[in-house]
């Protein structure tokens, strides 16, 4: 079989990791960060001015300490996530800083907003942890936003949450607010994103934070993308080369700093839109892109982010639903271990819907049953019922059935299933207006998690101090 | 052989062919003025309707400018002293704390391409490299570009700087999360949601 997201082997996977290690020897990547740098020089790396030069056991030794498979710990226990593996987990939208209303229209995403999304991810079936930003509050003191969205998610829900990984302060107050919720901080409480900047560097605010993660031994997903046609070449291969080599170099600073720092690897690589130079995410080549870091990832045998439930869509229209489940399905087909923009993203992730994430919602649902290996069990072949039933059989009428109606099958909330003449009745019909419908019954069934009140008066102090209140 | 066939090689990106006619044209005595206009600046605002109305792709219009650029070096020695071809000069960067480009260079980029000279001072820029370079390149507009909620407060601080160093430059300001409202609120004098409007915008601010 030679279909397009399957025609990468085992040599077309060494002549990127190849070609990867000549960058790293060659051309070098640049970290602007005397601490980084400090650190590598340290460590004998070669240097020239803000240049690392790496070679290929220094790479080697890195990948070696990476965990495959790690935890990360959630308020409730009973919500921790494993990461790695056959596993897939998925957060909602990162970074938007609209909100876009059924109208089309859009208007600045406020600290309530963070909130909403906050009972949305809480009460959801199927979004496994808390986004670090699931909208930029834009009202609020900008230097502090990240600590109202931690104190948010903390607070609001008890999933796991994303460490803030905007500055090194940042950063710090993360590990703080954690050290209040959990007794042990040795152990993964959190995982934050350290984006690279395409092609072959580093923003050394990005450096400085992941060093502080790193440190403390709380996993980070490293991720490099490059746009095709403008930070890295048009084509995927050359694209996947450069970022490949940055993301390499990012683990390789986090392994020196403290071996064994769980990491998340991730490249992106979308095309720029050529009529205009404008930022393309759900494409069919993004998706072929996924296929391929996702084995990528298996082959550095380390867990593999790739982009969520994507659209460039402003509205819940064919085109979202279509490009969503492009990128969604061949994630999850192709076996990525996490997702962010899971659900709720709109147009290039500048935007996020309250009615995309009920409609994601089913979406995720759908993918993660999709996923799911078919069972082969006895009772799943249920060979003397069968027989027992011959021709005759109406299975309706069995226990099989009864015990299974429930979970056997993916039950969509948002999707209809009925027919034509229901259809007509329905009241409402339109899928915005009863994805709003959903959304009044989730506020209302929120109940606000269990928390220590003592714990809750420290991270609310701790808040308020750095805001200056 | 007419001026519009240089026009006509800008347009299909032919480098080579425009320095060709341009030295052809310059060596029969046709008027410089009539090269410039008639060959070159028709031709680029062809070029400018044609990626407006998307039949042009971004990478061919950077390549045309670039045919038309190699044109107006033949024709520079020839034309009178302190004849403008410049429409203007433009300082253009993403502000401090900020380190998306690629919208920034495109904008940088069609403004070089429309005729405007253009100095990108690139990225995570503060107010005084702006204000720096705006009296030192006598600039007419100075363009701030942000793609982070948490840089746009910056471009208020430059834009009030930029006033108070009281030099007659007008601020225009962009990237994805920038709004109308928002230029209106810091009091820059312009916004553009895009490239192209950009380019448009300068050139109004420039003329005025
Ligand atoms: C590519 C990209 C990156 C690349 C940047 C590479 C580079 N060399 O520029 C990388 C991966 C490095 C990156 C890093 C980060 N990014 Co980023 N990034 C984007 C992305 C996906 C596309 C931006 C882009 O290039 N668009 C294409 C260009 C052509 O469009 P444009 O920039 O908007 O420019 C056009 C117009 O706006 C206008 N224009 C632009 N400038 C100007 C100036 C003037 C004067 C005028 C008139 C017009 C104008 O004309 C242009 C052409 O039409 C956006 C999402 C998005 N859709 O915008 C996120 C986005 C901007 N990034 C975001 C974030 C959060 C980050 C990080 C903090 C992530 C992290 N945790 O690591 C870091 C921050 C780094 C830093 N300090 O700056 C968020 C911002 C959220 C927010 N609330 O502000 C966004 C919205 C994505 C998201 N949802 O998370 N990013």
């Amino acid at each position: 079989m030679n279909r397009a997201i399957t025609n990468f082997d085992q040599k077309i996977l060494d002549s990127i990791h190849k070609y990867s290690l000549e960058l790293l020897s060659d051309t070098g990547i640049r970290f602007p960060s005397e601490k980084a740098l400090g650190i590598f020089r340290e460590h004998d790396f070669r240097t020239d001015g803000e240049m690392v030069f790496f070679q290929e056991k220094d790479i080697q030794t890195a990948l070696d300490t990476v965990p495959s498979v790690f935890t990360i710990k959630a308020r409730n226990p009973e919500k921790d996530i494993r990461i790695g593996g056959d596993s897939y987990m998925m957060a909602p939208g990162y970074g938007p800083p609209f909100i876009i209303e059924p109208s089309g229209e859009k208007r600045n995403a406020l600290l309530d907003d963070v909130h909403k999304f906050c009972k949305l991810v809480q009460t959801s079936k199927y979004l496994d942890f808390n986004s670090s930003i699931v909208v930029q509050p834009t009202e609020v003191p900008q230097e502090t936003a990240h600590l109202d969205i931690l104190l948010a998610t903390l607070l609001m829900t008890d999933k796991p949450i994303m460490g803030s990984s905007s500055s090194e302060i940042a950063a710090r107050d993360s590990l703080k607010l954690a050290e209040m919720v959990w007794d042990n901080t040795d152990e993964p409480v959190m995982i934050s994103l350290v984006d690279s900047l395409s092609p072959l560097q580093y923003a050394a605010e990005m450096v400085d934070s992941l060093m502080v993660f790193a440190k403390a031994g709380q996993p980070l997903i490293v991720h490099s993308s490059c746009s095709l046609g403008s930070t890295g070449p048009i084509t995927i291969a050359g694209s996947l080369v450069i970022s490949n080599a940055t993301t390499l170099a990012g683990i390789c600073l986090a392994q020196l700093i403290n071996p064994g720092t769980p990491i998340v690897y991730g490249l992106g690589g979308s095309p720029t839109e050529m009529k205009t130079g404008g930022y393309v995410n759900a494409s069919p080549e993004d998706a072929k892109h996924t296929a391929i870091v996702t084995a990528l990832g298996r082959y550095y045998n380390i867990p593999c982010r790739s982009q969520g439930a994507l659209t460039e869509s402003f509205c819940l229209d064919y085109q979202a639903g279509m490009e969503s489940a492009m990128m969604l399905t061949t994630a999850a087909l192709s076996g990525a271990n996490l997702s962010l923009h899971a659900c709720g993203t709109y147009g290039s992730m500048l935007g996020m819907s309250y009615e995309k994430f009920i409609a994601d919602e089913d979406l995720c649902g759908a993918v993660k049953k999709l996923m799911q290996p078919v069972e082969f069990t006895d009772d799943a072949f249920a060979m003397d019922m069968i027989k027992e039933l011959g021709t005759s059989g109406n299975y309706l009428m069995e226990m099989h059935t009864l015990k299974r109606c429930r979970s056997e099958f993916f039950i969509p909330d948002l999707n209809i299933r009925t027919i034509h003449n229901k259809w007509l009745e329905m009241e409402p019909r339109d899928n915005v207006e009863r994805a709003a419908n959903i959304l009044v019954k989730r506020f209302a069934e929120y109940e606000k998690p269990e928390i220590d009140p003592d714990i809750e008066k420290r991270l609310v102090q701790y808040v308020n101090q750095r805001k200056g209140m | 052989m007419a001026v519009k066939d240089i026009a006509e090689a800008v347009v299909v990106m032919d480098r080579v062919k425009v320095v060709e006619l341009v030295k052809t044209e310059i060596a029969a005595g046709t008027e410089i003025d009539e090269i410039l206009n008639a060959g070159l600046i028709d031709a680029m605002d062809i070029v400018g309707q044609k990626f407006s109305d998307g039949s042009l792709f971004v990478p061919e219009m950077l390549m045309a400018a670039k045919a038309m650029k190699a044109g107006l070096e033949e024709l520079k020695p020839h034309l009178s002293a302190g004849a403008a071809v410049s429409r203007g000069t433009v300082i253009i960067g993403t502000v401090k704390g900020d380190l998306h480009d690629i919208g920034k260079n495109l904008v940088a980029l069609m403004m070089e391409g429309a005729g405007m000279d253009v100095v990108d001072l690139g990225v995570d820029i503060d107010a005084e490299k702006f204000v720096k370079a705006a009296i030192e390149h006598n600039a007419g507009v100075v363009a701030l570009s942000a793609l982070l909620t948490t840089t746009m407060p910056t471009m208020e601080t430059i834009v009030a700087a930029i006033k108070e160093a009281g030099i007659a430059v007008k601020t225009i300001i962009g990237g994805a999360p920038v709004t109308a409202a928002f230029a209106d609120q810091i009091g820059a004098d312009g916004f553009s949601a895009d490239a192209p409007g950009a380019v448009e915008l300068t050139r109004k601010l420039l003329a005025a």
